[in-house]
């Protein structure tokens, strides 16, 4: 298990790696736009009820979406708990561990064409869009070898003439509720551990990336998880509360923002009338990411890394760097110099592999970040912008780094999800520790210093679920860094580490009498 | 081609093994005894560097040095890396950082010639002076911002100025050689817009700063090379070069060269690029090639992305890589110049005998050492009847900092010719066919 192996990246630097990728986006795009069904066992229902728009480019149709009505949420989840469950948990560990196998490779085989889509679909920069298929890769693998572990059982203790097992029985159905920032790598990840485990999956891609979910559900089932144990219904928060509701779900596998998640959460924990099970919810939750530069930080390592834990996807991303807290005998150089990265920062279209900062996702997250901005520059002070580009259809935001906020601003501690980020001075790290501290969020932290002895403080008093230290706070990789946060960030699985498939499976425990007539037989 | 061709060439005449090995014995015997200083100096850091836990220690330290804002927090530092991140005592950390701090001095004043380009002037007359030539590096922070690079051009276009006016008031160098006056520069400097991925972003930011650079170097006569870095910033280094000097305003002049990395696995093809620029310019292109600085780097990064290994493992394969890359420069003059950068007397034996055998001798053929590594290699060459010259880092020890870890770790790495060569006294092992 420790000599898991990732699935290598794309090297853009190659000249005709480059040459392929425009290939793949021609050839994409001469398709457009793609259909996005509900699909529930052998039943596909296509429709323009939910239409995904290129970010770059508004009057682009990427995707047209059937939305499942309530009905077709009651079949899925109805043929999930009957037929799919029965037909897949049947089937052993290694049977299902090849059928993820086979889906890793079919979208290793297509990974051009997926990224492509992402690119297309969120406005996912090439480089993060081809990570994002790599990352979906790296977990169907993983969960597939987890799921083999998994199945020999846990080590429990016999005594003679007492033969006592442990092993994990799959839940029974699991309702898969995925963002559109990492659209195929983040859902897949949820669908594939708890395919793996042996349940049937209902999942429900974001409103933004019905394409990316319908592709990802094209794959599972081509690679031969049964129909009944897969359906993907497509929709906006109703379908999910309506996953979310459906007392024949056991558990929800949520990744998303904090107001939703607590919803689910109260939701899940009411018991319908004949419900025999209570569901299990395991979320993946916002975060507010500090990063602590040291007095004694090497600024031409810290700030690389800044700027891209900061800006790349435009900061949507759970992991991003929000607020930088800096040393005081640091803090003027730090902010001069990332003031002039800020300004050098391009910010255009996810197509040109020059692109730092993609537009944002939709009109919604414009309007949040144009207006975190404005509160910005009324409550402290805008220290750099770039320049958002001029002419282009889609929604740019210009990043900005803002100082001199006062501790009470709400830019502090409410995730933003754009391309803006704080920085403040602290005395020393003991007052950083505070301020990370007092935070309701726990899901990636930096630290930037070269003193051991800061590093060891900062790992043993940060509450956060990921630390990075002397490099960049994004980019969990699979089998590497186990994902997930802690706090209001989450409900402490890890994703792509070695216990995340126990949140799929309930414990069960067989002891045997072995003793016949006084004998051990 | 033209390497397979000339290979069987010297191999057939027999001789080229049997004149390398001459080679060797005449520039070892040329060269001057190391001071006393550095020869302690030299075994004080092969002692460090015998220790694994020491030697980590001791670079961490040199690397954190220059942000300590005292020696005490120096000190504290060290003691830190010594003990692994658990807490220092109070006592000791005061006087221990002040040995310390003088010892960074000493030991980045090695390496690091000079403060600014003003101030390593005795030391360049002082090369000149002996015969042996110079080009300066003006170290520096990482670029981050426009500002900063816009720094850097002006400082090169200052050091400029400084070299021209000290190489005229020093004369024309001997006939045949390049201008005294020789500035590398650093392309990652000269823009903060380099993205690997997206090469040519950085091209026009970086070329309207190098395009100033050389308008002044025509001016005072200088000669400008553009360094080569990590893999991350080459096919930009090479789109700033091979757009740059073909321009019509600078095809003809000012002198200028390119770097060529025979770690590379691909540097064969690199070669090619380099000598169709070449092609493409009026005046000769001048090619330094070396083994490479970055190849922890190119590892780390490789495995990091599962991607193939863009160096070759071992030095030995390096090593042949640069020989054969050597005869194919040597043959590609006079369109070319080629620069032999490497402390490696096999490596700079195997030039000399190669080209001793050429039509063209040892013109367009100079040898380049680093500052406080190849001293003595310098003289040595110098004595033997080639043109030497001084690879020369000017700047403060916080921005030389990067530079100076490097040229540390190089003279300790277990890899390294310099340290091999200090452990075995035959020279017939050293001057051994790679």
């Amino acid at each position: 298990m420790s000599d898991f192996v990732n699935t290598p990246t794309l090297d853009f630097r190659r000249p005709p790696v480059r040459d392929q990728v425009g290939a793949a986006l021609a050839e994409l795009d001469a398709r457009l736009p793609l259909a996005a069904p509900v699909r529930v066992g052998d039943d596909s229902r296509t429709a323009e009820e939910l239409v995904s728009a290129d970010p770059g480019r508004t009057d682009r149709a990427v995707a047209l979406a059937a939305v499942a009505s309530s009905e077709e949420v009651d079949e899925a989840v109805t043929l999930a708990a009957g037929e799919g469950r029965r037909a897949w948990s049947a089937r052993p560990a290694a049977e299902r561990a090849q059928v993820l196998e086979r889906a890793a490779g079919i979208l290793q085989e297509r990974r051009l064409e997926v990224a492509a889509l992402e690119v297309r679909e969120c406005a996912k920069p090439w480089r993060e869009a081809d990570a994002d298929v790599c990352e979906a890769i790296d977990f169907l693998r993983y969960y597939a070898a987890r799921a083999i572990d998994l199945d020999a059982g846990a080590e429990v203790t016999s005594i003679p003439g007492e033969a006592n097992r442990m092993g994990y029985a799959p839940l029974g159905v699991v309702a898969v509720i995925a963002p559109w920032n990492f659209p195929v790598a983040i859902l897949c990840g949820m669908t594939a551990g708890a395919l793996a485990a042996g349940n049937a999956v209902v999942m429900k891609p974001a409103e933004q990336s019905p394409g990316c979910g319908a592709l990802l559900a094209d794959v599972l089932l081509a690679a031969g998880v049964p129909a009944a144990a897969l359906a993907i219904t497509q929709g906006e928060g109703k379908t999910g509360a309506a996953l979310v509701e459906h007392p024949l779900v056991d558990a929800i596998a949520f990744t998303g923002s904090l107001p939703v998640g607590a919803g689910i959460v109260e939701s899940a924990a009411r018991l319908a009338p004949g419900q025999r099970h209570f569901k299990r919810v395991l979320a993946e939750l916002g975060g507010k990411n500090c990063a602590y530069v040291d007095g004694d930080a090497d600024l031409d390592d810290a700030i690389p890394a800044l700027m891209a834990g900061a800006f790349g996807f435009a900061g949507q991303k759970c992991s991003a760097t929000s607020r930088v807290l800096v040393h005081e005998s640091r803090i003027d150089e730090l902010a001069e110099r990332m003031s002039g990265a800020v300004e050098a920062l391009s910010v255009g279209q996810a197509e040109r592999l020059e692109t730092d900062v993609p537009p944002l996702i939709d009109a919604d997250a414009k309007e949040r970040l144009d207006a975190a901005a404005e509160q910005a520059a009324s409550e402290g002070t805008v220290l750099a912008r770039a320049d958002a580009p001029a002419g282009e259809q889609g929604w740019f935001v210009a990043p900005a780094l803002v100082g001199g906020l006062p501790e009470s601003s709400s830019l502090l501690d409410t995730e933003l999800f754009g391309p803006l980020v704080t920085v403040e001075a602290v005395g020393d790290a003991e007052e950083a520790l505070a301020r990370i501290d007092a935070l309701p969020f726990a899901l990636t932290g930096g630290v930037h210093s070269r003193d051991p002895v800061t590093i060891r403080r900062f790992a043993e008093a940060t509450p956060v679920g990921n630390l990075y230290v002397n490099r960049g706070m994004t980019g969990a990789m699979v089998g590497r860094q186990p994902f997930g946060g802690n706090r209001l960030s989450g409900t402490g699985s890890k994703a792509g580490g070695p216990d995340y498939l126990l949140g799929f499976v309930e414990p069960r425990v067989v002891s045997e009498r072995t003793v016949r007539h006084g004998l051990i037989v | 081609m033209e390497t397979v061709g000339s290979q069987d060439r010297v191999e057939a005449s027999g001789d080229l093994e049997a004149t390398v090995l001459q080679r060797g014995r005449e520039l070892v015997a040329a060269e001057p005894r190391r001071s006393p200083l550095r020869a302690l100096d030299d075994a004080v850091t092969r002692r460090i560097s015998s220790r694994p836990a020491m030697r980590s220690a001791f670079y961490r330290m040199v690397d954190v040095a220059p942000v300590c804002s005292s020696p005490r927090e120096l000190g504290a530092h060290f003691v830190a890396y010594l003990r692994g991140g658990r807490p220092p005592g109070p006592l000791g950390a005061s006087a221990l950082g002040l040995a310390l701090a003088l010892a960074n001095r000493i030991a980045g004043r090695r390496f690091i010639v000079a403060s600014s380009p003003d101030r390593a002037m005795p030391y360049v007359r002082g090369l000149w002076d002996r015969g042996i030539g110079a080009t300066l590096d003006l170290l520096g922070e990482a670029v981050v911002r426009a500002g900063e690079a816009d720094d850097y051009a002006g400082r090169c276009i200052d050091a400029l100025g400084v070299l021209g006016r000290e190489a005229a008031a020093a004369g024309a160098p001997p006939d045949g050689d390049p201008p005294r006056a020789d500035l590398s520069v650093k392309p990652s400097a000269l823009t903060a817009e380099i993205r690997p991925w997206a090469p040519w972003s950085a091209t026009e930011d970086a070329a309207m700063r190098l395009r100033a650079i050389l308008r002044r170097a025509q001016v005072v006569g200088a000669h400008v090379h553009i360094d080569m870095e990590s893999l991350d910033s080459r096919e930009a280094t090479l789109a700033l070069a091979g757009s740059v000097l073909a321009e019509e305003e600078f095809r003809a002049g000012p002198s200028a060269g390119v770097v060529l990395q025979a770690y590379l696995r691909d540097a064969t093809e690199i070669a090619e690029q380099m000598l169709d620029l070449a092609d493409r310019r009026e005046a000769p292109l001048s090619i330094r090639l070396v083994k490479g600085a970055y190849w922890d780097h190119e590892r780390i990064e490789s495995t990091e992305h599962g991607w193939p290994e863009p160096v070759f493992a071992t030095r030995r394969a390096t090593d042949r890589n640069f020989e054969a890359l050597t005869r194919t420069l040597l043959d590609a003059r006079p369109r070319i110049r080629l620069a032999i950068g490497s402390h490696n007397i096999r490596s700079i034996a195997h030039a000399l005998a190669y080209a001793d055998g050429t039509a063209a001798g040892r013109d367009g053929l100079e040898f380049q050492v680093l500052r406080g590594l190849g001293d003595e290699l310098a003289v040595a060459i110098h004595g033997c009847g080639a043109r030497a010259r001084v690879y020369t880092p000017v700047g403060d020890l916080i921005a030389g900092m990067a530079y100076l870890v490097r040229r540390l770790l190089e003279n300790t790495s277990n890899d390294s010719f310099l340290v091999t060569r200090g452990r075995t006294a035959d020279l017939e092992t050293l001057l051994e066919r790679p």
